[in-house]
């Protein structure tokens, strides 16, 4: 790592010569020493997102091409109008770095600062979701030991800021090893003028700048450059980095924020996350066009002796800064006061386009203002792997074992295993708004009370398919995700995106993030939603190894629901009733579960995405729901259709009897039709009295939709018409597989 | 009569607005979010202390906001005989806070548990029973860390029925099974002698609407309805 020198101290700084070079040649000086670290935090890619964004200018303008956007990337968190003067935040991060080597305060404080980013917005935070991923569970006691350390402290800080969790999405795989993955999502809900009130920047000179919320400790100094470079053996000796979480102060900041933004006396409004003050008194004077002068003595500290470089890159948690019009000061002190919460008034706005922060007489930092917030980007090297061709050209080998066999594996596999350990220990449904109880649909379901109206919510993205295939495979994770939402009968509103790859300095990695990030803005511009924001997390590699994790770029998506008789949900309602198939299943075991379960093996070909077949498919989806045609609707995903199938039996101990004759006469082998992962594949529910109609309506758009099956009262899936053999599975030995593999994992 | 109900706010009370939602806009009462440091009794006909984690349940859950002096106050409308309902975070207080007997201790798994489960009414004499039968068994949801209940006068609450409230399965019976904490006796809510004091750890304002129920029962609400069927005669 670099040095630098400044006054006798010496520092080590992550910055490249060329940057160091440049930021002596900007200010025609030496930096002070907390200048340095100023800058050492805020050129990480972290903050200054240095080697994404080039690719993120793929991604469309969505507040220029959506009028209904609000905010979009580049803002704290993307906000939508969704009508009756609500206004909807929400955003997802990653917390990675800091959960590998302490996967309870890491996951903690994700939490923490996803729900102040959202408060930024001026909006209450109404609901948390959290994508997750670690190594393989069985017989790994570190894995074990990260996953529920992880759920812990997502449990333990979401629940005591009363901020339901209502999803999520858990992946097991062995490239998650040494670091897992941990994704934070959150949404906020006001009214539009609750938006308007308080944006994340300083435009007025002569307001006061107030820092409220926990005192500035020296925990998590560099925080943000330590989760700028790849992880090594010695990472363990970080672990002072990661930040320590205090739910309890979180629940107060949110109340007090809330209730001096009701004021109408703030006017700037930014949390301190990632970089700290650094961070947060960079953006708001230099997005604003301002300066300001800031007094560190003001500032409250945890511990005494604390110089001005400890507490300009302190990361403590919990805390806020406000900037207020100078005849509401005391309106706004009141509130903090009523709330007992900790504050001071630190400095005042001015129109020098300078930050100055004095210690005492000192003037320890003296910066042009954004020279911290402009970061200049680097061109990265992109290659497509050269094992890829090899991953690409293997074969499904003949199955080793009877298919029923096959599908009891699969169905306790841990990819596709219920997941109610996790949602247990959450609070879904404080709020009163969690309409879908956590497995009985794909997303979560808020209602908006005093309305008609309902959020719709997922997370997700198939990292096996983007392992083999980034373009495509980052496709048919916003296709996969946005089914989840229409298969509840919501409309796709927007998009934010986290994006987890390696080391962006190896032209392999960023290949992947290169074509991944091709492949969103891609199908986002086809289908006509747009990307309100995004986070992207590189490093995610593994030094001692030298392994990288499957690439992992995570959607959340929201969509609405115009009234509570258009909820769809998965379970199978009745007996008598038709099974649809609705899309095409192609060959397309690349990157199953399957090959993953049965065959221990990643390659083969990965599925393929077609947006205007997916787009016909919504469309007639929609006219179904229009009619009332649908009784029950589940997105196919992974595992196949039977695991989709057994899914929509578990709930109400309704069966299926499969006639797979309809696919004898096509090309598929029976493991093909039975396992394929090919993406945007509904399994629908619907009255035999409905079947003329509902066919001529899939002739009309011109897809696949077949009647595989027909629900029954007997308690099993018996499959008939396959090439090979039929066979009936028994659903309470699938329900019992698929219950116990993580209680028996994880408990015993 | 004007009934009003007083919901305390607590720092880091989170089930507040919940509960104000339910009595506002389901029961139709008139129910005020009153800051704890600014509650005054006089004020209000009865009082909910809602559930959440009252002080981040720091030290142990509820101790602080036990001291609080909104306990003061609720204390006199304890003793005049108003109606003092504590759910889940406010049930901790008002067994810390000696308004109950018991204490409420780490969940036997000890991991968070949320779900929804079944009660089996044993007492339908108190203040917030009065509109269920006895042996009725009601849908409702738990959502806590440390909601064992235990106590070593167990012989003396049964005796002066004070247990209003057990777990069940579907079909009313008593099992460990559909014990989801660990409580003594499948203990969910007691009450004090006088009956116009309850502590439930399951959330009835999570159950009073149809759309949130799984079975689309309300049975919350008649927790509710009784606590304001109650206050109505007392006044008459």
């Amino acid at each position: 790592m670099p040095k630098v020198n400044t006054s006798g101290d010496e520092l080590d700084v992550n910055l490249t010569d060329d940057e160091i070079e440049r930021i002596k040649d900007e200010l025609n000086r030496d930096p002070s020493i907390t200048e340095w670290g100023m800058f050492d935090v805020m050129l990480s890619e972290h903050c200054s997102y240095k080697s994404s964004r080039p690719k993120l200018k793929l991604f469309e303008d969505a507040e220029k091409n959506y009028d209904y956007v609000l905010a979009g990337p580049g803002q704290d968190a993307g906000v939508i109008d969704i009508g009756d003067n609500y206004a909807l935040a929400f955003r997802i991060e990653s917390h990675n770095h800091p959960s590998a080597i302490e996967p309870y305060h890491g996951a903690a404080t994700g939490i923490g600062g996803i729900i102040r980013d959202i408060l930024c917005m001026g909006v209450r935070p109404i609901a948390l979701l959290d994508p997750l991923r670690f190594g393989t569970l069985t017989d790994n006691p570190h894995s074990q030991w990260l996953f529920k350390y992880v759920v812990k402290g997502i449990a333990d800080y979401g629940n005591c800021t009363g901020i339901p969790t209502i999803g999520g999405e858990v992946e097991f795989d062995k490239s998650f090893e040494s670091n897992c993955l941990v994704n934070v999502a959150c949404i906020g809900l006001g009214t539009i003028e609750d938006f308007k009130h308080a944006p994340s920047r300083a435009y007025n000179p002569r307001d006061y700048i107030i820092l409220m919320g926990g005192s500035t400790g020296r925990d998590g100094i560099h925080g943000v450059t330590f989760a700028s470079r790849t992880l090594t053996d010695m990472s363990e000796a970080d672990r002072p980095a990661v930040q320590i979480g205090d739910p309890f102060t979180k629940k107060m900041i949110i109340e007090a924020t809330l209730e001096a933004i009701k004021t109408g006396h703030v006017r700037g409004l930014k949390d301190l996350g990632g970089g700290g003050l650094s961070c947060a008194l960079s953006e708001l004077t230099g997005d604003g066009g301002t300066g300001a002068s800031v007094d560190m003595g003001k500032i409250f500290i945890r511990e005494p002796g604390m110089n001005s470089f400890e507490v300009m890159l302190s990361e403590s948690q919990e805390r806020m800064a406000f900037i207020v019009k100078p005849e509401g000061l005391e309106d706004v002190l009141n509130v903090f006061r009523k709330f007992e919460m900790a504050h001071a008034v630190i400095g005042r706005t001015d129109d020098t386009q300078v930050l100055k922060v004095y210690d005492g007489d000192n003037l320890v930092v003296n910066l042009p203002a954004t020279a911290l917030s402009d970061a200049p980007t680097i061109p990265r090297k992109e290659k497509r792997p050269d094992f890829l061709d090899d991953l690409l050209a293997q074969k499904t080998p003949e199955p080793s074992k009877k298919l029923d066999e096959i599908i009891y594996d699969l169905i306790a596999s841990e990819n596709i295993c219920s997941k109610e350990w996790v949602y247990r220990q959450y609070d879904h449904e404080v709020g009163v708004r969690s309409v879908l109880k956590c497995g009985d649909g794909d997303s979560g379901i808020l209602r908006i009370i005093g309305t008609n109206k309902f959020i719709s919510s997922s997370v997700g993205t198939n990292s096996k398919h983007c392992f083999l295939d980034p373009y495509n495979g980052s496709k048919g994770g916003m296709i996969e995700i946005c089914g989840n939402v229409i298969a509840n009968g919501a409309r796709p509103k927007a998009m934010v995106n986290c994006c987890n790859f390696g080391n962006p300095e190896a032209p392999e990695s960023f290949w992947y993030f290169a074509e991944s990030v091709k492949g969103m803005a891609d199908f986002c511009r086809e289908m006509k939603i747009p990307i309100v924001g995004g986070n992207v997390s590189f490093y995610n590699e593994d030094e001692v190894t030298k392994t990288a994790i499957k690439p992992t770029p995570v959607i959340m998506i929201v969509g609405i629901i115009e009234g509570e008789e258009n909820i769809i949900t998965l379970p199978f309602k009745d007996v008598g009733s038709d099974v649809l198939l609705i899309g095409e299943t192609k060959p397309e075991l690349g990157g199953s579960e399957y090959h993953s379960v049965i065959y221990d093996m990643e390659g083969g070909t990965p599925p393929n995405v077609n947006e205007k077949e997916i787009k016909l498919i919504w469309d007639f989806i929609f006219e179904l729901y229009e009619n009332n045609l649908v009784k029950s609707n589940h997105d196919v995903n992974k595992g196949g259709i039977i695991i989709t199938i057994a899914e929509m039996c578990f709930k109400n101990k309704i069966g299926v009897k499969l006639d797979l004759n309809t696919f004898k006469e096509g090309g598929l082998k029976d493991d093909e039709l039975i396992f394929s992962e090919s993406v945007g594949r509904f399994v629908m529910e619907t009255s035999k009295s409905d079947y003329d109609k509902i066919m001529d309506l899939g002739g009309k758009y011109k897809i696949s939709v077949k009647k595989i099956g027909t629900t029954i009262m007997e308690p099993e899936i018996q499959i008939n018409g396959l090439k090979t053999s039929n066979f009936t599975l028994n659903l309470k030995q699938m329900k019992h597989l698929y219950d116990s593999t993580i209680p028996n994992l994880m408990d015993k | 009569m004007n009934i009003k109900i007083a919901v305390i706010e607590f720092p880091a009370s989170n089930c507040d607005r919940d509960a104000l939602h339910v009595l506002n806009n389901v029961v139709n009462i008139k129910a005020d979010l009153v800051w704890h440091n600014h509650f005054k009794e006089k004020d209000y006909d009865g009082v909910i202390l809602p559930g959440g984690f009252s002080f981040g349940d720091y030290l142990r859950a509820g101790i602080i906001a036990a001291h609080s002096p909104a306990m003061d106050e609720a204390r006199i409308m304890l003793e005049d005989g108003r109606p003092v309902l504590g759910i889940c975070n406010g049930f901790q207080i008002l067994t810390e806070a000696q308004f109950l007997p018991g204490a409420l201790l780490r969940n036997e798994s000890l991991k968070f548990v949320c779900k929804w489960v079944n009660l089996k009414i044993e007492n339908n004499k108190t203040a917030f029973t009065n509109k269920l039968n006895k042996a009725d068994i009601i849908d409702i949801p738990i959502a806590h860390g440390e909601g064992r209940y235990f106590t070593d006068k167990l012989k003396e609450l049964v005796d002066n029925d004070q247990i209003v409230f057990r777990y069940t399965n579907e079909k009313g019976a008593i099992t460990s099974d559909s014990n989801p904490n660990g409580s003594m006796d499948n203990i969910a809510g007691v009450c004090n002698l006088e009956g116009n004091c309850l502590g439930l750890m399951p959330h009835p304002e999570r159950a009073s609407e149809s759309i949130l129920s799984p079975n689309g029962t309300t049975h919350g609400k008649i927790i509710f309805d009784s606590m304001i069927d109650f206050i109505k005669k007392r006044s008459a």
